[in-house]
């Protein structure tokens, strides 16, 4: 159980104070900040999730820029504490629609009833956005969608796109619209980070795709929903088959997932026959399934890098970026970093003629590359060409004080692992019901990474 | 200036709201007629509280607005209560009857939110008042109300435990655990757990029974209940391995869970029962079935994935097996916060064999080039530790080391050299080939450790070393400088130098650095080690080969290897704090008695845990701040085991007059507490024992830290005990009202009991017009009621927040029309000591504000304010020790005026 439950702003002005049992001193608020500000311990400079000063244990995780924060004197499960403090910004962000320092602080009775219905006595009683309808009352005060930061991959969704109703993704699940009527609609996420390591080759040392069904219903009634999965959906990496084996052979083939769980209000009765989820959403935002796998798949980036010296101070870069999804796919939000050996003093870029949306920077102060590409186009390819001046002669290791490269980027409607949703099936109340149904599909990068 | 406060002047504004303070203002909308207005008003003082502000002094304002049907407005004051009812418990009485009508109200939300506030407010007086709803509550109907309820004995136990014994509330809760509701279930698993935790006797024990209901309860549980009773159930020892592995399969379905902490519990329980089972097939199958959900952790949030690679750590160490293949999982994202790259790291190496060394090697010299430098440190001295590890890719791990220092970059390099000396010392005499390379990277070493290492090589392997003896010449020079460490190394390697190659260049070294070491320092381990060496030197140089010289023992890879009985410790804690940490659980648990802990707010003795005793304890260090108001409270009924009070003084012995007041009731333990009977005159008789059929009731209304209080004293001279006192309020100006029941335990014929009735106002207000008249009705079992009559003295209504500034004071005055202005003289009264009198009127917050001469007479202004921030402006004229002071007011309220003078009156002959 936890004593205390704050939420700190990047400054460390306190949002939100609750204390449950009133046995930490006051002032752990200011003692945690000064700690994590100042952390300096293990050789590390970022203090850990959880640590303890003077027998005063600290959890804590960061959200949208903010410190949620839990304080214990006694032995608890530190996973319950950092899932809870996650949830937590999860239930807020369900009724707020959007969550942030101003939200919270417009809304904070809001969030005290809220939290006293979440935690009694240091004990979590309920995290369900769905249970918590019944004993909370306020209402809340919607802020303004202005510059808010996304909290979760599923955000992206109110960029690009157009298909998608902008408002979806911060709208909160108890405040009505302006109209007073509900929009019937119910969005199926499936959000993938994918994590690859390219050799210096460009063979893949590691590949790795964590994988979430997110969805958030907005339906009245809570009617029963059926969510079909691929159906030569396999779970489990057979201990004696090779990764190698015909199966695995991207291109075809069937999905064959590491592991993978699922919220508890999924029904897995018929998952094993056909591959379908049955479940009764509850409101508010939550993850039908989490699955991960490391079959092998096709990355959607070659990243082909070249260092080569020109001179005794001087080298050239050349990167080169290929994109190999469908045409009619188009990435966004690209960035690729490359760290520079520490003596590079200047760098000078040269773009492909022609190229629009694109940025590059030489980061001085930690010497860095950075090039950001607005959008690229399945079957695109983009190159970069960097002159590189040095302060002192390279000893012939240039390879490796450099690299590796790394790259960012998101591609809507677009999943690695192939894994779908067949169809979304929601019990019909009446001939006339027919709610918006929103499956999408979005990839993001996790960990991409070409070695050099 | 002060000339001209006389001038009355324009009509500006009564008040700028800039001047005014916000808790004043507070205050007004708090007492506001409008409900909308007031609900706002606590929402601003939560909004305050929540930024550290101290909002206490609107106790009693707050609470006024409890009673309301609005849970909205409900839980906002309760919220408020638990937060200031510690600091001001007397007040948190207030409170009382509102909670116990609520825990019956026909609204079940509002039965469970009562239940649920009443256990949070930490205050003993209020404690006994619990037990009842509790005890209902415990049986509702309605699971919400229970599952409240279970938690709300945790809450007394953890204030009271023996209230919670004696109440039988450890049966009810463990008849929870049956509950058909697996919210309720959970809970009381919860609250059982911690009730536990904290008893020394065997409260909640899991016998084979309990065990198979709640694995029964787990599947129906939410996420949270299932980690409750998971770590509940981890405590119980299976009897044999088939029991142990009837309790795995029903614990392994929770591995697939969504929910990280449960699927570590699960795993913490299956870890444990795994112990038991002896089915070498079995095991492997868990094992199994384990690796996927933990690898799957380490997709969740980078703050759970800490907590999952710390447990981790944990159980490869006990069961290699289960991630042997897995290890590709543990390598680090460039993304990874760097608490998580450097526990995969970790975990990389205890991994690491002959069949991936290969892999791991890839990786860690990858990690070794990134711009991170501790990272960089980690991952070179984990080449090292795999080559200490693993004698068969030693010499691949050396090769890449050796490439590594080839990029010279520095830190690089010297934790290479830092590494290697302990590869030499795990395998002596096998690549001594490469201290060519090292002794190139010489000059370039600013680091003691890596210097320290850099000389221990070369001492070590001096006749190797064509220039051994130039190498460590040239450290030589910079001997006084260098820091310890470096200072022992070159002291060691010089005479092993000497001893392996005694010629003359070595002997001249060694007089130098035993003459630096013995004469020129300061530091007593290199001295002490010099003057030994100096001494076998000198006595026998053989028994000086064979000291300096000797076998040293072959090291292994034993750091961040634990104890195997630590280790023991901390599997069997996997899933919680101390897996984190990797310490046992009792080095960082200080769990401090809450009671014990709330010494700091309420001075309670630390006997009190104990139970009364006779004399009480007082802190014997006398530590103890001055008590606040806690011990202002009408003691409760006599059973309580009421915890002593801690004396203000703690040398002075209880007062007589205490004593008599406790009287001869011996069954009545009666915590009298000092402060609330007052030091000054005694109360003034207000139903003589004549007209009370023998009860006398002394009264007198005071103000004591912010608060209006009812001061009683009944005084039974009948032949009869009486008992079931109520108190009742007539309609007065103020609306006075009591603002919780009547506190007088059964008065025995010829004894007495002192109360402080809280009071609130604007409660009952009468409309006739202002007077001073209290109209007071007592009842009990026994007698008739018997009515009698209080004065009101406006002085207690004056609030702490009445100080004005000059400023404000002259715009008040201004601003007022001449009509508002009353004055009155009082012939009779003196004036002696300025200092003295300036004081008791601030005491009774009457402001002194200003002083100025006229004739041979003194002026003196002050300002004093009444509830709902009506100010009144005084000036007194006197001179001083001369009898006669004239005393003109002004005020918003003139009406006042009346009671005001009465007041004055009162405050200036007081004494």
């Amino acid at each position: 159980m936890i004593s205390q439950f704050f939420v700190l702003s990047q400054r460390g002005d306190n949002i939100v104070f609750r204390d449950y049992r009133g046995e930490v001193p006051k002032g752990s608020a200011e003692i945690f900040f000064r700690k994590v500000k100042f952390w300096k311990e293990d050789g590390q400079e970022e203090a850990p999730p959880v640590f303890n000063v003077d027998g005063v244990n600290y959890f804590h995780v960061k959200v949208v820029g903010l410190l949620f924060v839990a304080t214990t004197r006694v032995n608890v499960s530190p996973s319950l504490v950092l899932e809870l403090l996650q949830r937590i910004a999860r239930v807020i962000k369900d009724y707020l629609g959007i969550l942030n320092e101003d939200s919270l602080r417009k809304n904070f009775v809001l969030v005290y009833e809220l939290l006293d219905e979440v935690i009694d006595f240091g004990y979590v009683q309920t995290t369900s956005t769905e249970l918590l309808k019944s004993y909370v009352f306020n209402e809340p005060i919607v802020v303004d969608a202005g510059r808010l930061q996304p909290l979760n991959p599923a955000a992206i969704f109110m960029q690009g796109t157009k298909r998608m109703p902008g408002t979806a993704v911060t709208k909160s699940v108890v405040a009505n619209e302006p109209g007073g009527r509900k929009r019937e609609e119910i969005f199926v996420d499936i959000i993938e980070k994918i994590s690859v390591t390219f050799s210096s080759s460009g063979y893949i040392l590691t590949s790795e795709i964590d994988g979430t069904i997110q969805m958030k219903s907005y339906l009245t009634g809570n009617p029963e929903i059926r969510l079909a999965l691929n159906e030569d959906l396999s779970i489990g990496r057979g201990s004696g088959r090779s990764v190698y084996d015909y199966r695995s052979s991207y291109g075809s083939g069937a999905v064959i997932l590491d592991d993978c769980n699922f919220h508890e209000s999924v029904r897995l009765d018929s998952f094993d026959l056909d591959r379908t989820l049955t479940l009764v959403p509850p409101d508010g935002e939550f993850p039908v399934m989490n699955y991960r796998l490391t079959q092998e798949f096709k990355p959607p980036f070659r990243i082909n890098t070249l260092i080569e010296e020109a001179g005794a101070v001087k080298a050239e870069v050349i990167l080169k970026i290929s994109a190999e999804f469908p045409s009619s796919i188009t990435a966004n939000t690209i960035a690729v970093q490359m760290p520079l050996p520490k003596y590079t003093t200047r760098a000078t870029f040269e773009l492909e003629p022609g190229a629009i949306g694109q940025t590059t920077d030489f980061k001085e102060a930690n010497k860095r590359l950075e090039w950001g590409l607005k959008k690229i186009v399945g079957g695109s390819e983009h190159t970069l060409r960097a002159k590189l001046t040095f302060s002192q002669e390279l000893h012939g290791n240039i390879t490796k004080e450099a690299g590796p490269v790394s790259m960012t980027f998101t591609i809507p409607m677009y999943n690695a692992s192939r894994l779908q949703v067949k169809y979304l099936q929601i019990a019909k109340k009446s001939n006339t019901y027919n709610p918006y149904r929103w499956v999408r599909y979005v990839t993001q990068a996790n960990s991409y990474v070409a070695r050099i | 200036m002060v000339q001209s406060l006389a001038m009355s002047g324009h009509d500006s504004k009564y008040f700028s709201t800039t001047k005014k303070g916000e808790i004043p203002e507070l205050k007004e909308e708090l007492n506001s007629q409008y409900k909308d207005k007031r609900k706002d008003a606590v929402k601003k003082v939560i909004a305050a509280m929540t930024v550290g502000k101290d909002v206490s002094s609107l106790f009693t304002d707050v609470v006024n607005c409890m009673q309301t049907e609005n849970l909205e407005l409900k839980k906002l004051v309760y919220l408020y209560l638990i937060n200031y009812a510690k600091s001001q418990p007397d007040l948190a009485i207030l409170a009382v009857n509102t909670f116990v009508k609520d825990s019956q109200d026909p609204n079940p939300l509002i039965r469970a939110l009562a239940v649920r506030t009443m256990g949070c407010i930490r205050v003993d007086k209020i404690t006994e008042y619990l037990c009842d709803p509790l005890q209902r509550c415990l049986k509702d109907d309605d699971p919400y109300v229970r599952k409240t309820a279970a938690i709300c004995v945790a809450k007394l136990f953890d204030i009271n435990a023996e209230l919670v014994e004696d109440r039988g509330f450890l049966e009810s809760l463990k008849d929870l655990i049956s509950d058909n509701n697996p919210m309720v279930v959970a809970n009381a698993v919860a609250a059982l757990a911690e009730i536990q935790e904290n008893s020394s006797r065997p409260i909640f024990e899991i016998t084979s029974h309990t065990l198979s209901k709640l694995l029964t309860a787990l599947n129906e549980c939410t996420e949270w209940g299932q980690v409750f009773i998971l770590d509940a159930l981890s405590r119980y020892k299976a009897a044999d391995a088939r029991e142990a592995e009837n309790i795995v399969e029903r614990v392994t379905p929770r591995l697939q869970h969504a929910n990280c902490a449960v699927v570590l519990s699960a795993v913490k329980m299956i870890l444990q029962q795994m112990e038991l089972i002896t089915s070498t097939d079995v095991v492997r199958n868990l094992c199994k079935k384990m690796a996927p959900p933990l690898v799957t952790l380490l997709s969740a949030e980078p703050e759970i994935q800490y907590v999952a690679l710390r447990n981790i750590n944990l159980i490869v160490q006990r069961r290699p097996t289960i991630l042997a293949h897995e290890i590709k999982v543990f390598f680090c994202k460039y993304n990874d916060p760097i608490y998580v790259k450097m526990e995969k790291l970790e975990i990389m190496i205890k991994l690491a064999s002959d069949r991936n060394i290969d892999q791991v090697l890839l990786e860690f010299k990858e990690y070794a080039t990134e711009v991170d430098v501790d990272f960089v440190r980690k991952a070179v001295r984990a080449i090292g530790r795999c080559a200490i590890k693993l004698e068969r890719a030693a010499e691949r791990c050396i090769s890449v080391l050796l490439e590594l220092i080839k990029i010279k970059v520095n830190y690089v390099v010297q934790e290479a050299i830092i590494v290697i000396k302990d590869i030499f010392r795990r395998y002596p005499n096998t690549y001594e080939s490469i201290i060519a390379t090292l002794c190139e990277s010489l000059d370039t070493l600013d680091e003691p450790e890596a210097k320290a290492s850099m000389i221990w090589i070369i001492g070590e392997y001096a006749e190797r070393i064509d220039n051994a003896d130039e190498l460590l010449e040239s450290f030589l020079e910079s001997f006084p400088e260098e820091p310890a460490q470096v200072q022992l190394q070159l002291l060691t390697a010089t005479v092993k130098l000497f001893l392996k190659k005694p010629t003359e260049g070595p002997q001249q070294m060694i007089q130098v650095v035993l003459n630096n070491a013995t004469v020129e320092t300061d530091n007593p381990d290199l001295r002490d080690r010099a003057y030994i060496y100096w001494r076998l030197l000198s006595t026998d140089p053989e028994a000086a080969k064979d000291v300096v010289l000797a076998e040293k023992p072959v090291i292994s890879d034993d750091s961040n290897q634990l104890d195997p009985s630590l280790l023991d410790e901390l599997l069997a804690n996997i899933a919680t704090l101390s897996s984190v940490y990797h310490k046992p659980p009792e080095s960082f648990v200080t769990r401090v008695k809450t009671t014990a802990q709330r010494t700091e707010d309420d001075d309670y003795p630390d006997g009190s845990e104990t139970g009364y005793s006779e004399s009480p304890a007082h802190p014997a260090d006398g530590a103890a701040s001055p008590p606040t108001s806690s011990s202002n409270v009408p003691y409760a009924g006599a059973k309580q085991p009421a915890p002593a009070p801690a004396s203000p003084q703690p040398a002075a012995p209880v007062p007589d007059l205490l004593g008599d007041l406790i009287g001869l009731d011996n069954s009545a333990i009666v915590p009298v507490d000092q402060v609330s009977t007052p030091a000054g005159p005694p109360l003034p008789v207000i139903l003589p024992a004549s007209a009370g059929h023998g009860l006398q009731i002394s009264a007198q209304l005071i103000r004591r830290d912010g608060q209006i209080f009812y001061s009683l004293l009944f005084e039974n001279n009948s032949q009869i005990p009486i008992d079931g006192f109520m108190i009742q309020f007539n309609k007065n100006t103020f609306g006075l009202a009591a603002a919780g029941p009547l506190q007088v335990p059964q008065l025995q014929p010829g004894t007495s009991a002192a109360t402080l009735l809280p009071m609130v106002l604007f409660q009952n207000m009468s409309t006739a017009p202002p007077n001073s008249l209290l109209q007071v009705a007592v009842k009990n079992n026994q007698q008739p009621v018997l009515y009698f009559n209080d004065k009101i003295s406006l002085h207690v209504f004056f609030t702490e927040d009445g100080r004005m500034e000059r400023g404000s004071f002259l715009e008040t005055w201004r601003s007022l029309p001449d009509s508002n202005e009353v004055s009155k003289d009082f012939p009779g009264i003196v004036v002696n000591g300025v200092e003295a009198t300036l004081d008791r009127l601030a005491a009774s917050n009457m402001f002194f504000i200003a002083k100025r001469k006229h004739a041979n007479q003194d002026v003196f202004y002050f300002s004093t304010k009444i509830p709902r921030g009506i100010p009144f402006l005084i000036e007194l004229t006197t001179a001083v020790g001369t009898p006669g002071v004239k005393c003109a007011i002004k005020t918003p309220n003139p009406e006042m005026a009346p009671l005001f003078f009465e007041a004055v009156e009162t405050l200036l002959t007081s004494y």
